[in-house]
């Protein structure tokens, strides 16, 4: 990212190719919908580009400074697209978009029944806890980083997983008991 | 201490904690005495999150993102970025560029803007010289030091910043240059004032015997009290007490 900053345009694109698929990722565990994460990826990079003098390196060494700065704008970017949608459609409307992706979501992978039960227990988990355990899961469980993205200790962070997975698991056994 | 966290994450492990105790449980989490890889269940559905097969995106994604690199690297090419030093550098030499070609198409009428025109160019020197004194590099304040001596009159603002340098610059440098910078102004009883306040803020022995120097070449009586404050300073090297003694008897 260094490099990019300092006018190297190239670099970024192997930026790209290497968090590419942990974004989308990220985003399409928030949206469950395809063309929005797509689009909230350009927009990621858009920012990364257009505020790339604003990047700091500390210790950039193994990719993490980046990350996590990456994963700080594309939280943003995702907010700034939830706030736009929030005023243009009714909470209904969301939820039957949610559940019909959540359906198409069952029949397009192909995994175990656990983990099938367990994707749509992560689908109705609140955003804010869906986001931390998604981010535990693309940032590689690294807590120090995920402090550096939401702005607080290392120790909030772990509790706000530990609540989040909490929560997960009384959603995951409640959809056991009705299955 | 250690036997009750093992027990109690059994105790939470096999679901039988009750609240008060899964809030001691955070509580140890975010001191770092618990770590979630040994509460079983959630770390079980934690590794089982990550396993969770992830959506790839569409080629598209690729397409849309190599076309705004493009257009970028287009724009970086055409618009070079350049320091904000070397910007003011360029729009003064443009600003004397122009002052002198209107001199000489028009040098008998127009003194008014001539007289206009000098006087923004040497605001431009000033802001120069003031951005300079702000850079970290030393051979970079040196020259904002140095662009004085092109100015024939300076305003409150240069004398201050070159005040603000000769006491402070960690360069040793950096504040003789500043001190050389001040000398022509030393008519002004502001000038002289502000050198006498400096003599006691400076420890590098170098500074010391140059503002010594100067005082005597000035005679500036003013300054024996400062001067002698010095004497009595223990960590002034004896050379430099034994000159300053020498520059009071002169100025005595």
């Amino acid at each position: 990212m260094l490099k990019v900053k300092n006018g190297d345009l190239d670099k970024l694109g192997q930026l790209f190719e290497r968090y590419k698929k942990p974004l989308y990722g990220f985003f399409y565990g928030l949206t469950r919908q395809q063309d929005v994460s797509e689009d909230l990826i350009q927009n990621t990079f858009f920012r990364i580009l257009k505020y790339r003098h604003l990047f700091r390196e500390q210790a950039e060494s193994n990719g993490g400074e980046f990350r996590a700065w990456m994963f700080h704008i594309a939280r943003n970017v995702h907010f700034d697209q939830h706030r736009k949608k929030k005023l243009i459609s009714d909470d209904l409307e969301n939820w039957q978009d949610r559940i019909g992706h959540t359906e198409n979501k069952a029949t397009e992978i192909q995994q175990t029944e656990e983990l099938q039960l367990l994707a749509v227990a992560m689908d109705k988990l609140p955003l804010e806890k869906r986001e931390i355990i998604l981010l535990s899961k693309y940032e590689e469980m690294k807590y120090n980083e995920i402090g550096e993205v939401l702005g607080c200790s290392e120790g909030a962070v772990k509790v706000k997983v530990f609540r989040a997975l909490q929560e997960l698991k009384a959603i995951y056994k409640q959809l056991e008991r009705i299955n | 201490m250690e036997k009750a966290i093992a027990d109690l994450i059994a105790k939470y492990n096999e679901g039988l904690a009750d609240p008060s105790e899964v809030q001691l449980l955070e509580q140890l989490i975010e001191a770092g005495k618990v770590h979630l890889t040994q509460l079983t269940d959630l770390n079980h559905l934690h590794n089982q999150v990550v396993q969770l097969e992830s959506a790839k995106p569409d080629l598209s994604v690729d397409d849309r993102f190599y076309q705004m690199l493009a257009v970028e690297k287009q724009t970086h090419k055409s618009a070079p970025v350049i320091p904000m030093y070397q910007r003011m550098a360029i729009a003064a030499g443009l600003l004397v560029c122009g002052f002198m070609i209107g001199y000489l198409l028009q040098s008998d009428s127009g003194e008014k803007e001539v007289n206009q025109l000098t006087e923004q160019v040497s605001e431009l020197k000033e802001m120069m010289m003031l951005s300079l004194l702000e850079k970290e590099s030393a051979t970079q304040r040196l020259k904002a030091v140095s662009l004085t001596s092109e100015m024939d009159q300076v305003s409150d603002k240069v004398t201050d910043a070159l005040f603000a340098t000769l006491n402070s610059d960690e360069n040793v440098n950096v504040r003789l240059a500043a001190l050389d910078a001040l000398k022509p102004f030393v008519k002004s009883g502001k000038v002289r004032s502000g050198l006498i306040a400096s003599i006691a803020k400076q420890d590098s022995p170098l500074v010391q015997l140059a503002l010594a120097d100067l005082m005597v070449n000035i005679q500036e009586k003013k300054s024996v009290d400062a001067l002698k404050q010095l004497l009595e300073k223990e960590n002034t090297p004896k050379e430099v007490k034994s000159k300053i003694s020498e520059s009071i008897e002169v100025l005595i």
